[in-house]
């Protein structure tokens, strides 16, 4: 198996460029991302090599994927570029986060040899509300507020451009929908919000939630790459815990605060210190939690999140 | 209190619903003297609770704020060591304080994602058909079974699952609704009750647990999606449940003994 894995140079994007490398079913890795590399990448050579394209503009994409890529003979993408910080708007970053997924997954379809796509989706796709499961699965409802942030309406939309075209094309589409990936330069928003020595919560309100660390995330594109598996799959990390307890975990000193307050608070505390943790990003998951259910990517794909987070604080 | 045999720790202490043995303990702890001392819960048959797999415990419900189920929780937990999911409005999570609280000791809001789930993993359920028109029972309607849900007879079919009614004797009249104020609806909740007391009034309470009921015996899996079916499949339940209540309500000797 040959990889194109854009986003390289993202943690994410980086981590599996170096879990595939050494992966003995890959004969070869690609890896692209806007600008140049950093030592996150390995070196190029017969097993791997980087190109730095952005993926707005259609002609580079298209002369990758017609020049680099089919001399290698990928045979699957992982897309895995995307904006991470939530205060990115506009035309542009709606152009890489939507546009891009969509210009791919139609380029592949016409391509010589590429037959496996794999889109990295999100839990934040899902509409979490009081009325939902605990547990989402893959059939829950999407958050399709016209009202909500861009961050998350272009998630969303990205994934359901990928979701389109299950299984109406020649080109297989694996949508990994990961829980959130707790670890820093990710974009995590539970990341940026335990890095304040006091984390506010809402008053009354302790939900469960689920994140995945690196290791497990790697994992499940590892193997969804090599069954070849098309469909929607859930991404569970394996730990599931109050939110209280992500505080107390992470050595934060965890302040109940009545709900209403939060908003505002948060808001001055992106403005003053350029933190990019938001709180209508999150709010419904600081009231309902929302875990997935991975028991499809449990049977289908043999994942099973085995990998904790490494907890600063340790367990009592 | 000896970790529940269905509990799935997710690594932290908690099941993937909230669920803590931790609270369990605590819990019972908490609610024993209003067990013991308050409304002196006398319990009969809960042998009929199976001690493994999946179940569903089906009862009556009343008394302005669900004390019955708070009972009949304690009751379970004591009697089989096993902690019954009770199945809540789907309300309750919009509840600061009271829906953290229903989480740790295994309340689950009634989607059907949720209680699937739980029957799936082979737990045990509480599901109180009458659901809030129960709660808000007043006191001329002590004992009569408001509107009858189908869903546990549903669940019941579609997951095997034997049903075991339960009569609550004593929480009709210990605590009914006076007034039904319906415009107020806070947090989402269908209503504001107004008790006719302010606390709850000491009578004592009788659990009584009927023989499990194998309504998968009775019906096939595809009966599941039969409205017909679902209907017949209910009305057997609520007749043992209503048989149950008034074989315990002849055999007490008042409401207060």
């Amino acid at each position: 198996m040959r990889v194109l894995v854009t986003g390289a140079t993202a943690p994410f994007g980086a981590a599996l460029v170096r879990a595939l490398v050494e992966e003995p079913a890959v004969e070869r890795v690609l890896g692209c991302a806007v600008g140049a590399r950093g030592a996150e990448l390995p070196d190029d050579d017969d097993r791997f090599g980087y190109h730095p394209i952005d993926l707005v503009r259609a002609r580079a994409v298209h002369d990758l994927l017609w020049g680099p890529v089919r001399d290698a003979g990928v045979d699957a993408i992982v897309h895995a570029a995307q904006h991470r910080d939530p205060a990115a708007r506009g035309r542009r970053v709606h152009a890489l986060n939507v546009e891009a997924t969509r210009q791919l997954l139609l380029a592949c379809e016409r391509h010589p040899t590429i037959r496996h796509v794999v889109v990295r989706s999100s839990a934040d796709v899902y509409a979490v509300r009081a009325s939902e499961p605990n547990l989402l699965d893959e059939d829950a409802p999407l958050d399709l507020d016209p009202a909500a942030p861009q961050w998350r309406r272009d998630r969303v939309e990205a994934d359901l451009t990928a979701c389109a075209r299950l299984g109406t094309t020649p080109v297989r589409v694996t949508v990994l929908r990961c829980a959130e990936l707790l670890a820093p330069g990710t974009g995590s928003q539970l990341w940026d919000y335990l890095r304040s020595r006091v984390c506010l919560r809402p008053l009354g309100f302790d939900p469960m939630l689920n994140v995945l660390s690196m290791a497990d995330a790697v994992e499940a594109f590892r193997r969804a790459l090599t069954r070849g598996a098309q469909g929607v799959f859930n991404v569970p990390g394996a730990d599931t815990l109050p939110l209280s307890r992500v505080i107390a975990r992470w050595g934060r000193l965890d302040v109940p605060v009545p709900g209403p307050l939060l908003a505002p608070l948060y808001r001055l505390r992106a403005r003053g210190l350029g933190l990019t943790f938001r709180y209508d990003l999150n709010l419904s998951r600081f009231h309902f939690g929302g875990v997935l259910d991975g028991r499809r990517a449990a049977e289908i794909l043999g994942y099973r999140p085995t990998h904790p987070i490494a907890w600063p604080v340790p367990r009592r | 209190m000896a970790t529940p045999a269905t509990f799935h720790d997710e690594g932290h202490g908690f099941d993937l619903f909230g669920l803590s043995p931790a609270a369990v303990a605590r819990a019972v702890a908490l609610g024993a003297p209003a067990y013991e001392r308050y409304f002196r819960v006398a319990s009969e048959g809960s042998a009929q609770v199976p001690r493994a797999g999946a179940a569903i415990l089906v009862a009556n419900h009343s008394g302005t704020l669900p004390v019955d189920g708070a009972m009949l929780w304690q009751d379970v937990v004591r009697h089989t060591g096993r902690v019954p999911r009770m199945i809540a409005d789907r309300f309750i999570p919009r509840l600061p304080f009271v829906s953290t609280w229903f989480a740790r000791v295994g309340v689950v809001s009634g989607t059907r994602g949720n209680v699937r789930r739980l029957l799936e993993q082979g737990e045990l359920l509480a599901i109180f058909p009458e659901g809030v028109t129960g709660v808000g029972k007043s006191w001329r309607d002590r004992y009569r079974l408001q509107a009858w849900r189908v869903g546990h007879a549903e669940l019941a079919i579609r997951h095997r699952a034997p049903v075991i009614p339960v009569a609550i004797v004593g929480a009709e009249e210990s605590w009914p609704v006076a007034l039904r104020i319906d415009g107020v609806r806070l947090f989402g909740a269908p209503y504001l009750p107004i008790p006719a007391t302010p606390l709850p009034l000491p009578v004592r309470y009788h659990l009584r647990y009927g023989a499990p009921i194998a309504l998968h015996d009775a019906f096939a899996p595809d009966d599941a999606d039969d409205p017909a079916a679902l209907a017949a499949a209910a009305a057997q339940v609520r007749a043992a449940v209503e048989a149950l209540i008034a074989e315990t309500r002849t055999a007490r000797r008042g409401l207060w003994r």
